[in-house]
């Protein structure tokens, strides 16, 4: 990995991070695979460990359905947390643009380990709320921001 | 005698030859060649200049998608990167500053 420790691990003693990135198999993506697809059951959460993935959301143009990309994450990043919200299944289709690596940690290890090791549990889940919550943060902005520009032209 | 009427039936022969040639050379263009001479044109403009877009619709509409896609991709990222510059100070103005998007102005 690139970074020293992933974010999901953030704040843990080697030993524990080691423990817990120990749960994940490591998957390769060719460039142009789908890692998810949006509606799909969300079972595992991902880190990224080298190359990127892109998210996407499928927008009507011209006719046709197209996939815009909404996020990129690179190594080190934690996506599909999904896994861990019910109803458990992908809101967003996550494709690597390049060759890339991940971890896939499946939802019942990674919750059955937090529940033997509260501890380490109560760290994985600040900073599982961190990564869901900017996400949240910055999307509500977006959303502010294009609600601002609705009401300029409602009363241009 | 016999000689007078060859002479006479080649003159009259040749004046309708040459009438003919004549009319021929005169006629403007008849309305029944224009189509086969236009549809040449047509086809030859089109093989070699390719001036004509309604021969091939689909790929002007294709490329625009293609461009819009990349405009709404740019979009997203300015306006990821506001949101994330108001999360790191939020104020009012930094919630509503503009961008170079061009899908705003």
């Amino acid at each position: 990995m690139t970074r020293e420790q992933p974010d999901l691990v953030s704040g843990l003693p080697p030993e524990e991070a080691t423990a817990v990135l120990a749960l994940g198999a490591p998957m390769t993506l060719a460039a142009g695979a789908v890692l998810f697809r949006l509606g799909a059951d969300a079972e595992c959460l991902y880190l990224i460990r080298s190359g990127r993935i892109a998210l996407t959301l499928p927008m009507q143009i011209a006719g046709r359905e197209q996939d815009i990309v909404i996020e990129e994450h690179e190594p080190g990043q934690t996506l599909g947390w999904s896994a861990l919200v019910p109803p458990y299944r992908f809101t967003l289709k996550a494709t690597a643009p390049l060759a890339t690596e991940v971890l896939a940690v499946r939802r019942e290890d990674l919750l059955n380990y937090c529940v033997a090791h509260p501890r380490v549990g109560y760290a994985v889940g600040l900073n599982i709320a961190a990564v869901i919550g900017q996400r949240l943060q910055v999307f509500q902005a977006m959303w502010l921001r294009e609600m601002q520009r609705v009401v300029g032209r409602v009363h241009a | 005698m016999e000689m007078f009427l060859m002479v006479l039936v080649l003159s009259v022969v040749g004046v309708l030859v040459s009438g003919v040639l004549f009319a021929a050379a005169m006629r403007e263009p008849g309305r029944a060649d224009a189509p086969a001479f236009g549809a040449l044109a047509a086809r030859e403009e089109e093989r070699f200049f390719m001036l004509r877009p309604a021969v091939r619709p689909a790929p002007p509409v294709r490329v625009a998608a293609d461009a819009l896609v990349l405009q709404i991709e740019r979009h997203v990222r300015l306006e990821h990167a506001a949101a994330e510059a108001f999360l790191l100070f939020p104020t009012f103005e930094a919630l509503h500053m503009r961008t170079l998007s061009p899908l705003v102005r």
